[in-house]
């Protein structure tokens, strides 16, 4: 029967084209309000690294002063400093691990026809690229001896590397960068998670790729300034040897574990570093130890900001609003319908017969508000990604979301039709049969 | 075919007590043509909407094609609505906006035919009232007798054991109801059970008897075909002779 009554749905669409256009513009327009900033969120919110996100993890200290401090507090601070960083690489837990910091530097092209530019770049170590799934389009990471010597070497973004040596192969090429030799081993692919969640301190805009890579222990020996923020308690010497030796947090860390079961075993691992740390004369807060996994991180640093959110309740109230229209436009539709119900009553339907009906006809007006709701939404969302690239990298919608347009739709279009298809099964036959 | 014993319907408002049908009693057996007949307000509409499982009854017992009524609910009653009985009202009630074919349909698909069975049926029922070439027409494209004719069809189309008629010519001029008639005559003569409101003396002396209500109750049984007369005596004792 289900054939038949979406049949009758499809023919009842073109009984009052002017209520039914009505109905399914109402819907539309609230279920595009919704999908799109549900995309966005969607977007913003969703597991940048599905396969990972589990078992990467950022580790947290308190390494502040004594001063304005409530026992027991979680660290306010997002990054680490360097001396952490630097013992956490060299105590070699997890499976892997990196500390990077974002580096603009200028790049000198070995083209003459080419002025120097600045670029925007990260300092990790060699592990970075196996953690977070970066792909290659020629070459590979550093070694691990060019880690440990600081070598001077550089895995460009593709971008820059088509920029400086067009589409031919530049490993092996040397390019200077602040004023140094640095030899291209590598070139990522293009690479671009819609929320930059390796990096998501002093992060930039998600939708640009980064334009270079160096090896951390190359930007250090190199003293390279870091972009980005940091943070300092109490007062420091100047001087870069005095920064790396300062309780300044300007280093951004992630452990990779086998497994998300690990967890523990790094925490305690975290915990007892800190211990000796404090036996040191550090870490005088004696404030807990923060581990957080992808989705944690992206959860505390809200990814996804409150104005987002409000944007998403907002746009739900306006459904809510539409779907009280609908069904008062529903009311109507159906109120011209009760002699039919009463034919078919007589007939032989039953109330069932009627409520199924009448509820698949609702969600026949739903799938085509669902189709006009989807058009409208992807206007909406080209229309946000006009505002900013960072808007525009968010605005895409994915088959998850065109889904839900459908389902949000079409359960809309029902929960609207339940009071009038109820009301429609109350019909009294006898007395509508005998009014005509 | 029908039965009903001491069938009582009391409409209750907060503020009176209406009763249509008391004390209700009347059998109608198989291949019988039955007209009912009576002043406005008599009852006869209670008693056809209750033989057609349209509406309940306050009281009493009422027997359907062997099948006690009482307490069943309402997808039994549709099931028994759409498997033993045909309606055809006097405003035709077909739906507008669905051609004859698919008019005629509609009790069919309650009725759970596949395709091929319900194709045959609206074909057939369509060509016993004359109008296998018109399917594909609405019903505002026909005069007031071919819908009706139509309404015959959608009741016939189902093999119904009883068809419930309400003033089905009342709408109608004085040709179209001849015809109509006719068809219910003919229809009778093929072995399904009829029973008519009406208002036509007329139409009512061409039935095999007359039930004429007053005030609920039956008043009066008027006699015509030997053959089932005597079968109604027995099951009516009491009843004029």
């Amino acid at each position: 029967m289900f054939g038949y009554y979406f049949k009758l749905g499809v023919h009842s669409l073109r009984r009052n084209p002017a209520l039914t256009a009505l109905m399914v513009l109402t819907l539309a327009i609230g279920v595009a309000a919704s999908v799109s900033t549900l995309t966005i969120l969607h977007m913003m919110s969703g597991d940048p690294i599905p396969s990972k996100s589990e078992r990467l993890f950022v580790p947290l200290f308190d390494n502040g002063g004594l001063d304005d401090y409530t026992p027991g507090a979680e660290p306010g601070d997002t990054q680490m400093s360097y001396q952490d960083a630097a013992n956490l690489l060299r105590g070699g837990q997890g499976e892997r691990r990196t500390a990077m910091y974002g580096v603009q530097l200028p790049v000198e092209p070995p083209r003459k026809d080419m002025s120097a530019f600045k670029a925007n770049g990260v300092a990790p170590t060699r592990d970075f690229f196996a953690m977070f799934d970066v792909p290659f389009l020629h070459g590979q990471a550093w070694s691990e001896q060019d880690d440990e010597r600081g070598a001077d070497v550089v895995v460009l973004g593709r971008a820059t590397a088509e920029k400086l040596f067009g589409d031919a192969n530049p490993v092996g090429q040397r390019l200077t960068v602040m004023g140094y030799a640095y030899t291209v081993v590598g070139v990522t692919d293009t690479w671009m998670p819609l929320t930059r969640y390796y990096k998501l301190v002093g992060g930039g805009h998600p939708g640009q790729g980064e334009e270079f890579f160096i090896p951390f222990a190359s930007a250090i020996r190199h003293e390279t300034a870091h972009s980005g923020s940091m943070s300092c308690s109490g007062n420091r010497e100047s001087g870069y040897a005095a920064l790396l030796a300062s309780e300044c947090t300007w280093i951004q860390f992630w452990f990779e574990t086998r497994s998300g079961a690990d967890r523990a075993e790094l925490q305690n691992h975290i915990d007892n570093y800190a211990n000796e740390q404090r036996k040191l004369g550090r870490m005088q807060r004696n404030a807990p130890n923060m581990l957080y996994n992808v989705m944690e991180w992206m959860e505390k640093l809200k990814v996804v900001g409150n104005d987002s959110k409000l944007s998403a309740w907002l746009a739900f109230a306006f459904l809510v609003l539409c779907l009280v229209n609908t069904i008062g436009l529903l009311m109507a539709k159906f109120s011209v319908r009760a002699t039919e119900v009463g034919i078919r009553r007589a007939l032989g339907a039953s109330r069932r017969d009627i409520f199924r009906q009448f509820l698949i006809e609702t969600g026949v007006v739903g799938l085509a508000g669902g189709l006009l709701g989807l058009v409208l939404s992807f206007g909406a969302l080209a229309l946000i990604g006009m505002q900013s690239t960072r808007m525009a990298s968010v605005a895409r919608m994915d088959w998850q979301m065109l889904a839900l347009t459908f389902v949000m739709s079409i359960a809309a279009a029902v929960i609207a039709g339940l009071l009038p298809t109820w009301r429609a099964c109350k019909v009294t036959p006898a007395i509508q049969l005998k009014s005509q | 075919m029908l039965r009903m014993s001491n069938l009582s319907k009391v409409y209750r408002t907060h503020m009176i007590e209406t009763h249509a049908l008391r004390g209700f009693e009347i059998q109608v057996k198989p291949g019988e043509f039955v007209t009912v007949t009576g002043p406005s307000g008599s009852g006869k509409t209670s008693f056809l909407n209750i033989a057609g499982l349209l509406e309940e009854f306050t009281s009493g017992e009422y027997i359907l094609d062997g099948v006690n009524v009482n307490g069943l609910d309402d997808a039994a009653r549709s099931r028994l609505r759409n498997e033993k009985l045909g309606f055809i009202f006097q405003g035709f009630n077909l739906i507008p906006d669905l051609n004859l074919f698919d008019n005629v349909d509609v009790p069919l698909r309650y009725r759970g035919f596949n395709a091929r069975e319900r194709k045959e049926r609206i074909e057939d029922a369509l060509a016993k009232v004359g109008l296998a070439s018109r399917m594909k027409h609405y019903p505002a494209e026909l005069s007031g007798g071919q819908q009706q004719r139509v309404a015959i069809a959608r009741a016939l189309a189902g093999s119904p054991k009883l068809l419930l008629a309400d003033e089905p010519t009342g709408n109608l001029d004085t040709q179209m109801a001849r015809g109509v008639m006719e068809l219910l005559e003919e229809i009778n003569a093929a072995g399904t059970t009829i029973l008519m409101v009406t208002h036509d003396p007329e139409l009512a002396v061409r039935t095999h008897r007359n039930v004429h209500i007053i005030d609920g109750q039956v008043s009066d049984l008027v006699r015509r075909s030997p053959s089932l007369v005597e079968v109604e005596v027995d099951a009516n004792a009491g009843l004029p002779a």
